[in-house]
């Protein structure tokens, strides 16, 4: 009980010093929990979504997925004469035949895009009974004739259209214009899907280009009939034919699609919140430390008058988990705040989510708490242990023990052995011929040399705080000199300060070497083999309407040629049997001036030959395939080909690399045209000094939808300068939480050491020291630790990010470009960031009374 | 009311004033009303350039409060108190840190080392901090008068108790202040020490012509001063000259056989 006592009254009695601790770990556990509420938030909106939208039994065409469009961008479908049959079966109450297609844009009469923005798709379909489970038609009527169309409300809310408002429609069949005569409202929450209703008739013709056809059957269950039984009646009557889905089953596929997408954030997220915890870790190992350190005398006494080592080694355990157990608790309600910030967030960013749906799991505040205590008192035990070796003869001793030079040798044999492993593992990631294996050496090079570095963080602060100082801190005089001073007396506690800082500062500097050196070898490679000026593509990869296509090919007067590209679905087997699954890339024979591609063997026009092809590097190299050699196509929805190696391209290359080329006309005799792709992009090159008129008059040609991009060589680079750097942003932006963290360390081992030294700083300010001196000298030590662990944290980023750039260059990116200004800027940054962290502490400092200062025991 | 004014404002060594600080009616109150406890009251004391001035009384005789307020460590009720011919009652803290630094040294009775810096770092700081380069000549001097030229690259925490104060010693010289405050600068070192720390006081004032004041409660510490100023009750109620330590421990059991019958 006296244990709990001691302890509580430590804990208050330094709650000051205790609070960033606790902020640390409250930010970490706030970020977890923030990320758990948020992504189950979004499961159970698209749970309670899906749950809504599907019926009691679905029968949809076997080769049917919910997620995925077929490429030629008309969706999967049944014939109308299998309602029929499914009438039939048993327990069935009612049938209904849906058409829905993803493959639209609709757009106002501005020709502006009324889809979302966020990647949400545009759903067009039928209005039939089964939507009005999840949807009322809030005001006008549903749909009748080819010329009336229903929006959903949010779509409606968000582009300001109204009843009698005209809309063009486009499809992969052509584009048509309806007027909205009724809005929907969504019973549950619609994460920002914009979705359009024609009547069956007008659906069926505009999207699936036939009458007489459904992409989908929904089934309703009489009343006594579970949807497994009626799925099974179902099943019998259609002997076997095609997919029947329980709404349970339903619900599950649609959210599997979803949940993968989901799960690639939650999991990134909670990444990044490991690292924060990291961080973390290293603030409260430091302020428990120096707790214990200021405490050496009272503890000496402890023991002194009987206290046991257990007894005092466990005061400091139970403190670590009263903090532990504050910060986690006031994490967990942040993590919630969190999440509801998120959820706005994603709402300005045209995702609605409903905090109705506010979705906090039993289990996100159980391992918010666990995760927060567990790591708390875990950081807490090494200073407990040391604690607890406290003599009692401390009690009689001047605080301060001397170092224990001995540890010091342990700690910078570990910390060589494990950076030398570390660099090794780097060394063979680097010299690895296969992007896998390599991956896995980075792995465990960048985990061992984190690791090396911050074992040795301790030993390397003394040499380089000294050369720093002579950089930095000679121009600032004796103050200088002091601050230097200070910043070396306890090496350990700079060491893991610093090292806090390094962890988010070195994986900045490897992201941004990775990133720059990507644009930089992409750019270059588009310099070096790219004929072609311009690329027309879709939004996000969308595959391009046949009437876009047709456009830029009736747009020729300015164009040397044009090049479709398309990418076939097909199984390619090679003579030993070794089958890939994948696709070929089929296009025009131009395609050959537009990219320039290195060959091994053969000329990459003869693949472009009646029944050629070509294969890339790795897979010649794999099966053994050579030129003459011939491949078994299997293309899907389509015939099996037997297709001649006419050549084998390099891999030594960014763009295209192992891609296998054939002609489109070789694929136009295996596939029927109901089952050719649609242009994935379409490459056009300019008469020589028509590039300007040339590109006006390709993009008036396919202004028509608003989702196609028509891109010269310049905006192309920039596109994907601009994507890698937004990407690289959102990074930095999750990292800025590691960093905060580590920014807090700085500032409480400031605190801690302006505490531990009140009694020196009264006699300086006694024998003359200014206030301003004294501010800078703190100042200037918190400079110097933020700049030491930059300086580890650049050092060890630049070698993961020239080792990650090692395997980069074997898929092609061969150049590697170290973003010198990035790296400056995060150098001067960190400067600027020990200024901050001082503030406080040195203003603290300043304000001390020299007399009570001087009298502090 | 007391007073320990002995000296003429213009004292006979040349145009300078013979007295190096002085005291007028100063009071220092704590607290107010009912709790309201004067630790000095109306003193007026004069501290004569080129003398070894102690300070003595029992505890709570305010005299260490006399010390800090006649170094601008700390402040007055009201009163004023002068340094040569600056008043520094009343002078912002930047002021007064800068006569700290330039006019004033300081010797406490422990912890007088910065332990980062080595013992000739820490004679130079109050320079160096100042940013004034140290009389080569004069810090060679006083190195050798403290007998330390062996230790200059020692850190504090390698020096005795006795080495450490006379490092403090020197660094209070080294500056060459026009006054230095010591607050029991021998309280923590044995005889043997502490005699030596105070001949090297002595003899800076005899050799260097330095002034000196010195907080003490021992008599033979006291013995080593040219006067000795005693305190009770925050006031000035008794001094002596060319004390020796009887006299001094005789009029301290004075004190404290009155103390006790009144």
């Amino acid at each position: 009980m006296t244990v709990l006592k001691t302890s509580m009254r430590n804990f208050l009695a330094h709650k000051g010093r205790m609070a960033l601790s606790a902020v640390a770990v409250l930010l970490s556990v706030a970020f977890v929990c923030g990320t758990l509420v948020f992504t189950d938030t979004m499961g159970t909106t698209f749970d309670k979504l899906f749950a809504a939208t599907s019926s009691d039994v679905t029968v949809s065409p076997k080769s049917a997925k919910s997620d995925e469009m077929p490429r030629n961008g008309v969706p999967e479908s049944l014939p109308a004469s299998v309602m029929e049959q499914v009438r039939e079966a048993d327990g069935v109450k009612s049938v209904e035949g849906a058409v829905s297609s993803m493959s639209v844009t609709v757009v106002d009469d501005k020709n502006k895009n009324m889809g979302s923005t966020t990647g949400a798709p545009t759903i067009a379909g039928n209005w039939t009974r089964n939507d009005l489970r999840s949807m009322d038609i809030s005001s006008g009527r549903a749909p009748r004739g080819p010329t009336e169309m229903m929006v959903d409300a949010d779509t409606a809310e968000k582009h300001g259209l109204k009843l009698g408002d005209e809309l063009r429609t486009i499809a992969v069949t052509g584009d048509f214009k309806a007027r909205i005569v009724g809005v929907t409202t969504f019973k549950v929450t619609n994460p920002g899907a914009a979705i359009v209703y024609f009547d069956t008739s007008t659906a069926q013709r505009e999207l699936l280009g036939q009458s007489d056809r459904f992409t989908h059957i929904t089934v309703a269950a009489e009343n006594g009939f579970s949807d497994e039984r009626v799925k099974e009646n179902v099943a019998r009557s259609l002997s076997g034919a095609y997919k029947i889905q329980t709404q349970q089953e339903t619900t599950d596929e649609n959210r599997e699609g979803v949940g993968e997408f989901m799960n690639v954030m939650k999991y990134a997220m909670l990444g990044f919140a490991g690292i924060a915890f990291l961080v973390g870790i290293f603030l409260i190992i430091n302020t428990f430390s120096m707790l214990v350190a200021q405490r050496t005398r009272e503890i000496g006494l402890m023991r002194a008058i009987g206290s046991s080592r257990k007894q005092v080694n466990r005061s400091v355990l139970v403190e670590a988990l009263l903090l532990g157990v504050i910060g986690s608790v006031l994490g967990v309600g942040a993590g919630v705040g969190l999440a509801v910030g998120l959820m706005k967030l994603m709402g300005l960013m045209g995702m609605e989510l409903s905090t109705d749906d506010l979705t906090v799991a039993w289990t996100t505040p159980a391992l918010g708490l666990l995760l927060g205590v567990v790591v708390t008192v875990l950081a807490a035990y090494l200073p407990a242990r040391r604690a607890g070796k406290v003599s009692p003869m401390a009690a009689l001793r001047d605080a301060g023990t001397p170092a224990d030079a001995k540890a010091g040798w342990i700690r910078a044999v570990t910390g060589l052995v494990l950076t030398g492993a570390g660099g090794f593992t780097l060394y063979l990631a680097g010299t690895a011929d296969k992007a896998t294996a390599g991956s896995l050496w980075l792995g465990l090079g960048v985990v061992l040399s984190l690791i090396g570095f911050v074992v040795i963080g301790p030993v390397l602060a003394s040499g380089m705080v000294r050369v720093l100082g002579a950089i930095l801190l000679r121009a600032f005089g004796p103050v200088g000199r002091m601050a230097e001073r200070n910043a070396l007396r306890n090496p350990r506690r700079t060491g893991a300060t610093g090292a806090a800082l390094m962890i988010g500062l070195a994986l900045v500097a490897c992201l941004s070497v990775v990133g720059s050196s990507m644009v930089t070898s992409a750019t270059d490679e588009l310099d070096k083999s790219v004929g072609a000026d311009f690329i027309v593509s879709g939004n996000a990869g969308a595959p391009l309407k046949p009437a876009t296509v047709e456009a830029v090919r009736d747009d020729a007067s300015n164009l040397v040629h044009i090049s479709r590209v398309r990418e076939v679905p097909a199984d390619v087997t090679a003579p030993d049997g070794t089958k890939q699954e994948g696709q070929l890339l089929a296009t025009d024979p131009t395609y050959v001036q537009d990219l320039r591609r290195e060959t091994l063997s053969g000329a990459l026009a003869d693949a472009y030959g009646d029944d050629a092809m070509s294969v890339g590097e790795e897979f010649a190299e794999k099966t053994g395939v050579e030129v003459g050699d011939t491949l078994t196509v299997a293309f899907d929805g389509g015939r099996t080909a037997r297709l001649r190696v006419a050549a084998v391209t390099s891999d030594d290359t960014a763009l295209d690399q192992g891609a296998m080329y054939t002609g489109i006309e070789t694929v136009e005799r295996y596939l029927p045209a109901d089952r050719m792709p649609m242009e994935s992009s379409v490459l056009a090159t300019a008469k020589d000094g028509q590039e300007k008129a040339a590109y006006a008059s390709l993009k008036a040609a396919v202004a028509a939808d608003p989702t196609v991009r028509v891109m010269d060589q310049t905006d192309y680079k920039e596109d994907l300068r601009d994507q890698i750097g937004q990407l690289l942003n959102m990074v930095y932006g999750l990292l800025a939480l590691a960093i905060v963290v580590a920014i807090l360390g700085v500032v409480n081992t400031l605190a801690l050491s302006v505490v531990e030294r009140t009694r020196e700083i009264g006699l300086m300010r006694a024998i003359g020291l200014s206030r301003r001196q004294l501010r800078r000298m703190i100042r200037l030590e918190s400079v110097v630790i933020a700049v030491f662990g930059a300086l580890l944290g650049l050092g060890l980023g630049l070698g993961w990010g020239a080792t990650a750039h090692r395997l980069l260059a074997l898929e092609g990116m061969k150049v590697l470009d170290i973003p010198w200004p990035t790296l400056v800027w995060v150098f001067i940054g960190s400067g600027l960031v020990g200024l901050i962290a001082a503030l406080v502490p040195a203003f603290r400092a300043g304000r001390m009374n020299v007399l009570n200062a001087i009298a502090t025991d | 009311m007391t007073s320990a004014v002995t000296i003429p404002r213009h004292g006979g060594t040349g145009g300078t004033t013979a007295v190096a600080a002085r005291a007028r009616q100063v009071v220092k109150a704590y607290g107010s009303g009912e709790t309201r406890v004067v630790a000095l009251d109306h003193v007026d004391v004069d501290i004569a350039r080129g003398q070894f001035t102690a300070i003595m009384g029992p505890s709570g005789s305010g005299k260490s409060t006399l010390m800090h307020c006649l170094a601008g460590l700390d402040t007055v009720t009201s009163g004023q108190i002068y340094l040569d011919d600056t008043e520094i009652t009343g002078l912002k803290d930047k002021k007064l840190t800068r006569l700290r630094r330039d006019r004033i040294g300081f010797i406490f009775q422990a912890f007088n080392l910065l332990p980062t810096l080595n013992a000739l770092e820490n004679i130079t700081l109050p320079m160096d901090i100042a940013g004034r380069r140290p009389d080569k000549a004069w810090l060679d001097r006083v190195v050798e008068t403290v007998g330390l030229a062996e230790r200059l690259k020692h850190r504090p925490t390698q020096l005795s108790g006795g080495q450490q104060q006379r490092v403090a010693v020197a660094r209070a010289l080294a500056a060459r202040p026009e006054i230095i405050f010591g607050d029991e600068p021998t309280g923590n070192l044995d005889s043997r020490a502490g005699a030596e720390v105070l001949g090297f006081l002595r003899r800076s004032v005899d050799e260097l012509g330095q002034t000196i004041v010195m907080v003490t409660h021992d008599p033979v510490a006291a013995s080593y001063a040219d006067r000795v100023l005693y305190l009770a009750d925050g006031r000035i109620v008794d001094e002596m000259h060319q004390p020796t330590a009887e006299q001094v421990l005789d009029r301290m059991k004075d004190f404290d056989a009155r103390g006790r019958t009144s």
